[in-house]
């Protein structure tokens, strides 16, 4: 049986997603990449390799996510392709007439604009990480309560309180400042919520033609309270995905299908063996010029794989390569 | 007089060719060293925050030209056109107060552009007379065309060369030949020379590349490091671009043209009237105007470029989704806390996005 196998290495998590030939999903993993992409990669294909039926051949594997270029050389990727169009894909073939995409991740968020099945138009935050999951749950943190537990404290509250939510730091003092008040947990985490979706709403879908039906997706999908914000002022139901969290993985999956189904082109991937490898990553700063890039290696028994970070392409080329 | 001019796109090579046309020497005229993260950590360091890119990136390398010696240093000025009218005096300050007691000669560039120029060439070369500047000027001027002439081979063969990288190692031959070039016949057989090179570089025929226009800021747009080589990554990508901001044009219209009553924003203004009708600074207007003209054109997409807090540019950024052009935009805003792989991301999805367009028959061909 032929199957695709698409990598989501992102900042906080590393999904990975087997799909078929018909785009049924055999095997997810959902992991923490802990500041640790390399092994997050390895150890997420070990669990794709024991849940994987024993007769599939995995024939294309695709990259995605902010760590794509490293997670590519290490799998050996047939594609390495941007978060955003392997989002989109993905919300399309479970909501084909989905209008817009809502993705909010660990450290950025995206607004996805799409009439007739095609991506037309995309929103990013740039600077600001507010209203992602690294805030919420630095939060949660700071309330003292598991951020799984935080959707159940907004779903309870029937008073919210309002929080400024133009930037995080306001926020921050502002939710400090609404608990030296007394208002209840309940109400101050769900005040929370609506002021990320405000704030996101202002910044990231700024000048974006919002239209239903919306999907929300990524990790932050899992939040009932945002989900609850978000339903609350377009007063309609936001879908959420069936693996709103591996959309990503699951996208770049289709993405590679297509891909090696029109090139009939042979995979590179790199094999199971390579959770066995050794994977060496390293950076030194060029002093070529005063630029002083930063260059990040990847490496493996002293051999360099790939080099990533310079303005110019000096260090691009690989000898013996 | 050792006199120094910020790093601006190519700008240093003509100058230097007027310099020494009359009879200036290599200590009389300090080149910017090419752009740097150094540069930069000096502009910013010494300008306030919400100072503009270019504001930042000029500063950084007027500091540098000061630290080779220069004493005499140009910059613009001028009323009506941006915060840039106002860059020379912000900055000759701070140079003050930093211990460089250089000089500003200032180009006034929203009146009397040519002879402001003119005068100063004059005063830089110890008053030589009329004939002489004009004809330095004019050497000068042909290296600008030339350069610009190159470049535009550049773009289209970019997006379409096998070898990638193979344009821009044989533009960055051909700047440096004509930088070296002492005479216009030299020049001219520079240029056909290497537009003769680029059109034999090995190409996928097969191909028909996107088509992207770029618009914005005319500092950001010109100078690769303040756009974080954006002309390149796009060439990368297999995308052509196009743009009608060069300082070729600049030259010719705004110092000749532009006297004789012909506007190159005539057409473009007339396009941005029906959503903006007047000049609200900078190159704002235009920007409007010119992604009317893209979208006529059947071009796939547009970037446009904005140093972070450019009033004129967020003007024009905010009224672009209103015309009735539909074409795709992506504002990319040139600031020094901006990083390179958000922006790479954003192009590779923005190329993605003009692809499945045009493989749905959105995207017209040209």
């Amino acid at each position: 049986m032929k199957t695709y196998l698409g990598v989501d290495v992102g900042s906080v998590t590393t999904k990975l997603a087997l799909i078929d030939g018909s785009l049924n999903t055999l095997a997810s993993i959902y992991l923490r990449t802990r500041g640790n992409p390399v092994d997050m990669v390895k150890e997420g294909l070990e669990e794709i390799k024991e849940q994987m039926p024993p007769e599939a051949e995995i024939c294309g594997v695709a990259t995605t996510g902010s760590g794509r270029y490293l997670a590519g050389v290490i799998l050996g990727a047939d594609l390495v392709k941007n978060e955003i169009t392997a989002h989109a894909v993905a919300a399309m073939h479970y909501m084909p007439d989905v209008q817009t995409i809502f993705e909010i991740g660990g450290q950025d968020s995206k607004v996805i604009i799409i009439r007739d099945g095609i991506v037309i138009d995309f929103g990013m935050n740039s600077v600001c990480a507010a209203g992602t999951g690294s805030f919420l749950e630095h939060q949660a943190e700071r309330l003292n309560i598991r951020i799984e537990d935080f959707g159940g404290h907004a779903l309870r509250s029937g008073n919210p309180a309002r929080i400024a939510g133009r930037c995080t730091v306001f926020a921050e003092s502002d939710m400090i400042h609404k608990q030296q008040m007394g208002y209840p947990i309940d109400d101050i985490i769900y005040g929370l919520c609506q002021s990320m979706v405000r704030n996101y709403l202002n910044n990231v879908a700024l000048g974006k033609e919002i239209r239903p039906k919306m999907a929300f997706q990524g990790g932050v999908a899992f939040n009932k309270g945002i989900v609850r914000a978000f339903n609350e002022t377009f007063d309609t139901e936001v879908y959420i995905s069936p693996h709103n969290e591996l959309m990503g993985a699951i996208g770049a999956a289709f993405l590679v299908k297509e891909e090696m189904e029109n090139n009939h082109g042979k995979t590179s991937f790199a094999g199971f063996g390579i959770s066995e490898t050794e994977y060496k990553t390293s950076s030194f700063i060029c002093k070529a010029c005063p630029n002083l890039c930063e260059i990040s290696q990847i490496s493996v028994n002293g051999k360099v794989l790939a080099r990533w970070g310079g303005r110019c392409d000096m260090w691009e080329r690989i000898e013996g390569k | 007089m050792r006199v120094g001019i910020p790093q601006w796109g190519n700008v240093y090579i003509p100058v230097k060719a007027m310099v020494h046309r009359l009879g200036a020497g290599d200590n009389d005229l300090i080149i910017p060293p090419p752009m740097t993260q150094k540069t930069l950590d000096l502009g910013v360091r010494y300008s306030p925050t919400e100072a503009c890119l270019p504001y930042k990136l000029t500063l950084g390398s007027l500091i540098e030209t000061c630290e080779l010696g220069a004493d005499t240093l140009v910059q613009a000025r001028g009323t009506g056109i941006c915060r840039l009218g106002y860059y020379a005096k912000g900055q000759e300050q701070m140079l003050h107060d930093l211990g460089y007691n250089a000089q500003f000669l200032t180009i006034d560039v929203s009146h009397h552009k040519l002879l402001s120029i003119m005068k100063l060439i004059k005063n830089v070369s110890n008053d030589a007379p009329w004939h002489k500047v004009i004809s330095a000027f004019s050497f000068g001027m042909s290296k600008l065309f030339a350069l610009d002439k190159i470049e535009k081979v550049v773009w289209k063969t970019r997006a379409v060369e096998i070898e990638k990288g193979m344009a821009n190692r044989i533009y960055r031959e051909a700047i440096k030949a004509i930088d070296e070039a002492m005479e216009r016949k030299e020049v001219k057989n520079i240029t056909k020379e290497y537009i003769d090179r680029l059109n034999r570089v090995s190409k996928n025929s097969k191909t028909d590349p996107l088509k992207v226009g770029i618009v914005g800021e005319i500092y950001v747009v010109i100078e690769p490091f303040a756009n974080m080589d954006i002309e390149v990554e796009l060439g990368k990508l297999g995308v052509e671009i196009e743009r009608t901001i060069t300082l070729s044009r600049w030259v010719k219209y705004s110092l000749f043209l532009n006297y004789l009553g012909i506007s190159e924003w005539r057409k473009v203004h007339r396009l941005a009237n029906p959503y903006i009708d007047h000049d609200v600074g900078g190159d704002g207007w235009e920007s409007v105007g010119e992604k009317v003209l893209y979208a006529r054109n059947g071009y796939d997409g547009v970037m446009h470029l904005a140093p972070f807090t450019c009033m004129p540019e967020i003007v024009a950024q905010n009224i672009m989704p209103s015309t009735k052009e539909d074409i795709p935009v992506l504002a990319v805003i040139c600031d020094e806390q901006q990083s390179k792989q958000g922006m790479l991301t954003r192009l590779e999805a923005f190329v993605d996005l003009l692809e499945f367009r045009r493989r749905r028959g959105n995207g017209r061909r040209i």
